[in-house]
């Protein structure tokens, strides 16, 4: 009788420590780079693939600006309050956000970065930023890269082009340019004749574009780098009476862009895909936090791009991948 | 003697002369020339009708925000929410115009109806912080700063974060329109292209007088008018110079706040329906764009005081021409962008400066 009552403790004992581990559904933390409806697009990709596993998720206070001054903060007082089992994150910054991130990791949160990433972003090679468990994000030089080579097309590969970029301090940004910067130093007869640096603003984005029209009026094709900067650079051209003449690539399938392009004051829009990053971060994370040992997460997540032109603006498939 | 007496000492001599007063009293504008010169000769590019055109055109917004601003600053307040109202007041717009057109009315009349809802609104923000300055006395920085945070909130909320569109295509049309086109030897057309036009020929086309031009210097000539002659502006000086002299004299000081920064407030509202029509979207202002803090500028630039009782409608207008033109000629002039923020920073310092050095200016 003795030997029963002892086993049976014994199992509830084990029962009671178990219980948490599977009854606790896994939390997640999503914490974005900035306000912007990128990011409220991955938000919704997120919470579909959340409620599908059934995993817990919190969304932090989206960041007014860009940058680790104001995203930092915010993601420290929500580790303070909680304690999660995998955080998303979009880093605002290469470097910053290297030591705050690694002192989660070292809590015991797993970590995917979304659609920015730490160091060099190649989380595969030995180094102090290779914790993450993966990047989930486009390749933004490849994408810039291809947007130097459509706008070719679209300029008849040659005359002046510009690029109306945003913040400096970000990787995807500065990859965005460098692909495009080379990729149009491959067409001889194509002149990259600047980029300027918004910071989100599409106020700023239009003043910019106007004074670069003002300085080469012979201006072929502009590419706008994000959602302001692309706002910002088609509304200098409406501005400025060229709708048309200017050819315009921009990156982010936002409503305003796409009817941009039904409109005529666009020319192609590249759609990145935040739903599907979002949606692709939780079920690899949710997989892995389930089965450590066997799991392998990919050290890198590509999802691709779509582009929008005036021909398939209107197909029933492109409609996914508009953000909203 | 003090540093500030004896600086003043020094230029007392000059100043003293009708010329150096008039000379110093509108440093802005004579920087504006000065700028106009260097940057002229700096960039071939800088001296050209659509240039300017173009910089006027895009600073209506900011025009709106630093002629409220102006209002506030001369009673010795400070109007932080206006940069977010503008972005309210633009989501609020493109909303409602959604809504109405939704439920089966016509382009105009949804417009129409629209605008005038969101005119009206877009004085609560501005009554709300006169009464919490006036009634709970809460400093102007801290209730404005308030409701700078509401009124982003709000427009995030109506618009989800994202641009709102789906609006008439007449609206950008109209807010981008100018009066008169011109295709050399070819034609002249006023108030749109002719029938027809050739797109292949567009960079040949000029074009004069955008429609934000006769728009905006009548309201800032109303303005104006209403600061210097009016009892209102009078009262406004006022309570900016003295407000215990004010209540003395019998000025409800209370109620006329409440005015100021409901006017404020219309006019950042004006800015948003504005942004409506240059856009042909509803934007929620980003918080990078300082709107407010370009305003503020822009009216210590014109020669206002931070202390209040100085300031004028048509000398902000000059503090926007200065930044944006100071702006452009840079970036035309090939400077890098970030040299272009450092500049403004010092502007903005050397125009304080300025204003402590010699506080009887006007």
């Amino acid at each position: 009788m003795k030997k029963t009552i002892v086993a049976f403790l014994v199992v509830l004992m084990i029962a009671a420590l178990a219980i948490p581990t599977f009854a606790q559904p896994i939390k997640v933390l999503f914490m974005p780079g900035v306000t912007d409806p990128f990011y409220f697009t991955m938000e919704k990709g997120i919470k579909a693939a959340a409620a599908k596993a059934g995993v817990d998720l919190t969304v932090a206070e989206y960041p007014k600006a860009w940058g680790p001054e104001n995203q930092i903060p915010i993601l420290q007082a929500m580790v303070a309050k909680d304690k999660y089992d995998l955080l998303l994150i979009a880093p605002t910054s290469a470097d910053a956000l290297k030591a705050p991130l690694k002192a989660i990791y070292d809590q015991g949160t797993e970590i995917i970065t979304v659609d920015t990433f730490i160091g060099d972003g190649d989380y595969s090679k030995q180094s102090d930023y290779s914790f993450p468990l993966s990047y989930i994000g486009s390749d933004n030089q490849l994408g810039g890269k291809q947007m130097a080579e459509q706008l070719a097309k679209l300029v008849g590969e040659k005359g002046k082009v510009y690029c109306q970029a945003t913040n400096p301090d970000a990787s995807s940004v500065q990859d965005r340019v460098k692909g495009f910067t080379a990729g149009v130093s491959e067409f001889p007869n194509m002149m990259l004749v600047g980029v300027e640096w918004c910071l989100d603003v599409q106020q700023k984005a239009q003043e910019q574009t106007l004074a670069a029209l003002q300085i080469n009026k012979d201006i072929v094709g502009i590419f706008g780098l994000n959602v302001f900067s692309a706002q910002g650079a088609t509304q200098a051209v409406v501005n400025a009476g060229l709708s048309g003449a200017v050819k315009m690539c921009l990156w982010d399938a936002t409503l305003s862009n796409i009817d941009n392009l039904k409109k005529g004051n666009a020319d192609l829009v590249l759609a990145q895909k935040p739903g599907e990053m979002g949606s692709l971060a939780i079920e690899w994370g949710v997989k892995y936090l389930k089965d450590k040992k066997n799991v392998k997460v990919p050290k890198k997540v590509i999802p691709g791009f779509e582009f929008f032109t005036r021909q398939n603006v209107n197909d029933q498939g492109m409609q996914q991948y508009i953000y909203q | 003697m003090n540093g500030q007496s004896a600086a003043a000492g020094t230029a007392g001599g000059f100043l003293e002369t009708r010329t150096g007063r008039a000379l110093a009293s509108n440093w802005a504008a004579c920087f504006l020339i000065l700028m106009f010169a260097v940057f002229s000769l700096t960039s071939g590019s800088f001296l050209s009708v659509a240039n300017f055109q173009n910089v006027i055109h895009l600073q209506t917004l900011p025009f709106l925000l630093a002629a409220g601003e102006t209002f506030v600053i001369i009673t010795g307040g400070i109007d932080l929410s206006v940069g977010f109202v503008t972005g309210l007041a633009s989501v609020c717009a493109a909303k409602s115009i959604q809504v109405l057109l939704a439920a089966g009315m016509t382009a105009t009349q949804s417009v129409a109806l629209s605008l005038a809802g969101v005119l009206v609104l877009s004085a609560l923000p501005g009554l709300v912080n006169g009464l919490v300055i006036t009634k709970f006395r809460v400093p102007p920085f801290i209730a404005t700063m308030g409701m700078w945070g509401i009124a982003n909130g709000l427009a995030l909320k109506i618009s989800n974060g994202f641009p709102m569109t789906g609006l008439p295509d007449k609206l950008p049309e109209i807010g981008n329109g100018y009066l008169v086109y011109i295709l050399p030897g070819q034609f002249v057309s006023f108030l749109s292209k002719p029938v027809g036009f050739a797109n292949s020929r567009i960079r040949e086309l000029l074009r004069l007088l955008p429609y934000s031009l006769p728009f905006i210097l009548l309201v800032l000539a109303i303005l104006a008018f209403a600061l210097k002659r009016t009892r209102f502006g009078r009262h406004t000086y006022a309570i900016g110079g003295n407000v215990d002299a004010a209540v003395r004299s019998g000025i409800s000081v209370d109620r006329h706040l409440v005015g100021v920064y409901v006017l404020s407030s219309l006019l950042a509202g004006m800015g948003g329906i504005f942004n409506v029509f240059q856009t042909g979207i509803g934007n929620y202002t980003t918080f990078n764009a300082q709107y407010e803090f370009f305003a503020i500028a822009a009216v210590v630039i014109g020669g206002a005081s931070l202390a209040g009782g100085k300031g004028r409608i048509w000398s902000s207008a000059v503090g926007v021409l200065v930044l944006a033109f100071l702006e452009n000629g840079l970036a035309i002039s090939g400077v890098q962008p970030f040299y272009r923020y450092i500049a403004v920073g010092v502007l903005l310092v050397v125009a304080v400066v300025i204003d402590k050095i010699f506080p009887d200016l006007r």
